[in-house]
């Protein structure tokens, strides 16, 4: 089991081209809070983003979804969570608010989810972002 | 400060292709030659001139007919600039119109200090050519034509630049190009990087109307390693058929007539992006809660609302 944290656009997507839709540095801290405490996975191309400002509770491997465990969280931009979905047993999803292209998209439905916190914070180049965090 | 540069652009087939490799990824770059592009291109500070090679080194024909999403990928999606022209001044550079009063190639180096300080003002003395503007209940606004910059607004903060519009339909410009202008914009915003941005519209013959244009951009100082897209964007509008050489227009008889008689189907819908969906559809689970109404009723009854179908589910 684990929790995954996606950033996504008003479709669903999450990137285009290999590449992620945006970046924010205000949604970056936000998720190292978020994650305070807890180990948080991600990959190589996740923790590039992060420019080495990354705690020691950080582990990038690229196999990090089959790694997470229980309570674990894990910040999933390049990847299909579908194969993964019977593992989550938590989301935070971060919502751009804004429409980007996309050919990779967020793809586990939320109707089965219960939305326990939901936040609006500025970033720092989006006007408006949304915290939304699903627990099972 | 905007900086503004002078070019020569020049419309020629080409014999070849330099293209980038930094975004390059497992596709192969194609090789026509129908629909080339060379524009020269004066730095600014002193640069040298360097030529660029437009990517479209594709052709027309090659070029999928509208089958429901807003674009389509060129060449593996790496844009055609030249080594040359990677430059981390920005500029932006407009093709004079041509002899029909079209639209040319609109070139830029999008940086921070390119975009607006100000809010948009008016560009309604802009006349595009095919500007034969009407009204469509299937059409999100009612209004089938935007004055559709070739740079967008977000991006460089031209207005009433008569080089920078065409006519495009709500859908070219809403569905088609804003999401890549976005795109862009959010990038050189967080990252006060460059990006290379060359929009190109792509007229058949003397057609007052394009096709559609063709959307290059690459992040300059990170070599594409986050912004790298050439894409065609269709410049049609569901519902409506399109006379490309003069811009008039009319409904498609083709497309399936309102009626009391047509079958009610449940749908969801995103009342912030104003898609709708099937509701097995991914993008319907992810709908916020606030955004997302469920719906039973016929598609063509959205349409007329000004929704339009989801471009994954197609439905």
């Amino acid at each position: 089991m684990m929790i995954a944290i996606v950033c996504i656009d008003d479709s669903g997507g999450m990137l285009f081209n290999r590449r992620r839709q945006s970046q924010d540095r205000l949604l970056r801290e936000d998720l190292l809070r978020e994650a305070a405490g807890k180990t948080l996975w991600m990959n190589a191309y996740s923790a590039r983003q992060f420019k080495g400002a990354l705690p020691e509770t950080v582990r990038a491997e690229e196999d990090f979804l089959d790694r997470a465990g229980s309570g674990e969280l894990c910040f999933v931009e390049n990847r299909d969570l579908a194969p993964y979905a019977g593992k989550l047993e938590g989301l935070i999803v971060y919502r751009w608010n804004r429409q980007y292209p996309a050919d990779l998209f967020f793809t586990v439905p939320l109707e089965n989810w219960t939305l326990v916190r939901q936040e609006e914070f500025a970033g720092s180049s989006h006007e408006k972002i949304t915290k939304e965090v699903y627990s099972k | 400060m905007k900086l503004r540069i002078t070019a020569l652009t020049v419309l020629t087939a080409l014999l070849s292709c330099l293209l980038l490799s930094a975004c390059g990824g497992d596709t192969a770059v194609g090789n026509g030659t129908s629909v080339s592009t060379t524009t020269v291109v004066t730095l600014p500070e002193g640069q040298p001139s360097q030529p660029s090679t437009s990517a479209g080194s594709y052709s027309l024909e090659d070029i999928p007919a509208y089958s429901g999403t807003p674009y389509v990928e060129l060449s593996g999606n790496v844009p055609g600039f030249a080594d040359g022209d990677m430059t981390t001044n920005s500029f932006e550079d407009y093709s004079p119109l041509d002899s029909l009063g079209r639209c040319g190639v609109a070139y830029a180096c999008i940086g921070v200090d390119l975009m607006p300080t100000e809010d948009r003002g008016s560009i309604s003395s802009v006349t595009p050519t095919g500007w034969q503007n009407a009204q469509y209940d299937c059409v999100n606004g009612k209004y089938l034509y935007n004055r559709c910059h070739l740079i967008g607004f977000q991006l460089a903060g031209e207005n009433a630049n008569k080089q920078n519009l065409i006519t495009g339909t709500r859908y070219l410009n809403v569905d088609g190009m804003l999401p890549f202008e976005n795109l862009v914009a959010d990038y050189v915003k967080e990252t006060e990087n460059h990006v290379l941005y060359r929009v190109t519209p792509v007229f058949e013959g003397d057609n007052l109307v394009a096709d559609g244009v063709q959307m290059e951009a690459l992040s300059v100082e990170d070599s594409g390693e986050d912004v790298c897209f050439n894409v065609f964007v269709y410049n049609v509008q569901p519902g409506v058929v399109i006379d490309y050489a003069t811009g008039a227009s009319r409904l498609d008889d083709a497309a399936p007539a309102v009626s009391g008689d047509a079958e009610s189907v449940s749908y969801v819908l995103n009342t912030s992006s104003k898609k709708f969906h099937d509701p097995s559809c991914s993008n319907a689970g992810s709908i916020s809660g606030k955004n997302r109404e469920d719906y039973t009723g016929t598609r063509d009854a959205l349409i007329s609302q000004g929704y339009e179908p989801c471009g994954q589910c197609k439905p």
